[in-house]
């Protein structure tokens, strides 16, 4: 074996110019997966962090059957003593913060205009801020304990109010027993997230507002921040727990899922990649292909000279497809190290700019993220087909006639 | 027939023909040869180009095989044997030395004998000492990690018979082992060649159309237009 890779080493460098132009092919092919799968979980971690920050949390908490029977009858589904829960949960590992919600879907109004929205109520407190920490405040300032009667409002529902930092505004919606209700609040800030479809909608008060506007004490679900996303699976089960020892009526959900769009984009990426990763497995085919027939081309004699002293067919096959092994995988190293020194350049250069995606009203510096599992799933999908590649010319290496090779000028 | 089985035969052919198409046109290479080789030998086939002197080494050496008739090597008869088989009994029993050298040209001395050892299966440190043995044999001690192009073309030749020696086979074919070098230098391969089948006693059957060449072999065979005369 250690005789075969050592014949097989160094006829991949015999013919220097070939070898380099095909690890040329291999290394612009693992550069480019690794660089735009550096890219796209770089954009995937964003977005999930937006979305875990801006709206969802980690973990979200209901009364049991909300997430099912909430949306049609949220009247039933509210929670009514969440201090109860608050308590319980201080003090457990990776928690960073829990807060409470209460939502509504109602109409705001100038006066002269008038459009639907989606309020949230939240516990204007410090650490509340956690939770704002994707929000850019684009005018006026963010909620403030004493406000008691301000609210922050999107931009693109701001713009389509045309309103301004200071006006009042009306809300008008529902209470839980159906009656019609609505208060004034006064527009402290202009809140940005990047989600042109969140910002065109939501308004942000202080949960009293909103509870005053629904007429009720509870409120909808509790939201949990952790200090690690990855740590959802450890907390999860641990809370789960809890709720299952005390007998409580509740229920718990991850961010993941709630977080539809998250993962479509993800789905939609993860098609693109794998076009992008087809792409290049095909080019670096036909390139190592192209350098095996070559080479099976140029050594048909040195073939019939190995088979007369001995060598079997599968022994021709077995030298053939250990250069296309090595070229891939001297290939890919070199790729490899490569594709970490681009990804260093363009991070220490700034990024790549991009612009808004679709429904995204900001772009954003995109960064290449160096994944080990993105890098050893090119370097085994480079080695698997330049392995590959090798296949049909080692075959056609392995059944030539002796002598007919023999006699190959 | 009556040949086979004999003691110290170690090839034995029977009316073996050889035909090939040419475009639409069948070349009758070989038209029934009987012959017989014995263990020790060392035999000259000799005829002018397109005889059939490669032909009948190339069925020899197992490279080929007959249209018609039996070959046996060792009292084996070869025509059934399948491609592994036939691999293995190569490697195993014949050496073969080219007109060309034919050595590997990304091996040096040592590895290029070294080659047919590993095929065999021979663990290094044997490996090492007879491959160390065999280039002492012949002469090329100070050439071990030369490759073959910083080699003369008589030094190929010692190479490439030292790889056709070292796995102790009871034949070595050589076709026109000398037609690529310069008469000095062929002289000096041919007595190598000789002092090798009188040292080990392997049997060694080369080709040539040179009659000095020729001259060299203990028995002649004159081979013309595929027919033994």
């Amino acid at each position: 074996m250690k005789a075969l890779l050592l014949l097989a080493l160094r006829n991949i460098f015999k013919n220097k110019r070939r070898t380099a132009m095909t690890f040329m092919a291999i290394i612009s092919g693992m550069t480019g997966i690794i660089v735009f799968g550096g890219f796209i979980e770089f954009t995937y971690q964003g977005l999930r962090e937006t979305t875990i920050r801006t709206q969802l949390g980690h973990v979200q908490i209901y009364k049991k059957g909300y997430s099912e029977q909430g949306i049609a009858d949220p009247s039933h589904y509210l929670m009514d003593n969440p201090e109860q829960i608050e308590t319980m949960m201080s003090g457990m590992p990776n928690i960073k913060m829990i807060t409470r919600r209460l939502t509504f879907s109602g109409l705001v109004s100038t006066g002269e205009k008038t459009l639907t929205c989606k309020g949230i109520g939240i516990v204007v407190a410090k650490k509340e801020e956690e939770m704002s920490n994707f929000e850019t405040i684009v005018d006026g300032v963010q909620l403030e304990p004493d406000m008691r009667d301000g609210g922050v409002v999107g931009i693109d529902l701001m713009n389509a109010l045309g309103a301004k930092v200071g006006d009042n505004l009306t809300l008008l919606t529902t209470t839980r027993d159906g009656t019609i209700n609505g208060i004034d609040f006064k527009i402290v800030g202009v809140a940005q997230t990047g989600s042109q479809e969140y910002d065109s909608v939501f308004i942000k008060l202080p949960i009293q507002s909103v509870q005053k506007l629904l007429d009720t004490t509870s409120i909808e679900k509790m939201i949990v921040l952790l200090d690690e996303t990855d740590n959802v699976s450890k907390v999860m089960p641990l809370l789960e727990n809890i709720i299952k020892e005390k007998g409580l009526d509740l229920e718990l959900k991850s961010w993941s899922e709630l977080a539809a769009f998250y993962h479509k984009v993800v789905k939609l990426y993860d098609g693109i990649f794998d076009v992008v990763r087809i792409i290049i497995a095909i080019i670096v085919l036909f390139s190592v292909a192209n350098t095996m027939s070559m080479s099976v081309f140029e050594r048909v004699r040195e073939i019939g000279t190995l088979r007369a002293i001995g060598t079997t067919r599968g022994g021709i096959l077995r030298l053939f497809m250990a250069e296309g092994f090595l070229i891939g995988v001297l290939g890919g190293l070199l790729g490899i190290i490569m594709s970490i020194l681009i990804a260093y350049a363009i991070n220490i250069s700034g990024g790549i700019e991009i612009p808004p995606p679709p429904s995204m009203n900001r772009g954003y510096t995109a960064l290449i993220l160096i994944i080990p599992k993105v890098i050893f799933h090119a370097f085994l999908l480079i080695v698997s087909v330049s392995t590959l590649s090798s296949l049909y010319p080692a075959y056609k290496a392995s059944q030539l006639k002796v002598v007919e090779a023999l006699q190959h000028v | 027939m009556g040949n086979k089985g004999k003691r110290g035969v170690v090839i034995l052919l029977e009316n073996v023909t050889k035909e090939y198409k040419l475009g639409k046109i069948i070349v009758n290479a070989l038209r029934g040869i009987d012959l017989n080789i014995s263990q020790g030998e060392f035999v000259s086939i000799c005829g002018p180009s397109g005889s059939g002197k490669s032909t009948l080494l190339n069925l020899m050496g197992c490279l080929d095989v007959p249209t018609s008739g039996r070959i046996h090597i060792q009292n084996n008869d070869v025509t059934i044997l399948k491609d592994g088989d036939l691999s293995r009994l190569r490697n195993r029993t014949i050496g073969f030395i080219f007109q060309m050298f034919n050595l590997i040209p990304v091996l040096n001395t040592f590895e290029n004998v070294e080659y047919p050892l590993i095929i065999l299966g021979i663990s290094k440190k044997e490996r090492q000492e007879r491959v160390l043995k065999t280039v002492e044999d012949v002469g090329l001690s100070n050439f071990i990690k030369h490759r073959p192009d910083e080699l003369s073309g008589g030094q190929r030749q010692r190479v490439a018979i030292g790889r056709a020696l070292v796995t102790n086979p009871k034949i070595i074919l050589a076709d026109e082992p000398t037609a690529n070098l310069d008469s000095k230098t062929g002289i000096e391969v041919l007595d190598l060649m000789k002092k090798m089948n009188e040292e080990h006693k392997t049997t060694f059957i080369f080709s040539t159309h040179d009659p000095k060449i020729m001259n060299y072999a203990d028995k002649i065979y004159i081979i013309s237009d595929g027919r033994m005369t």
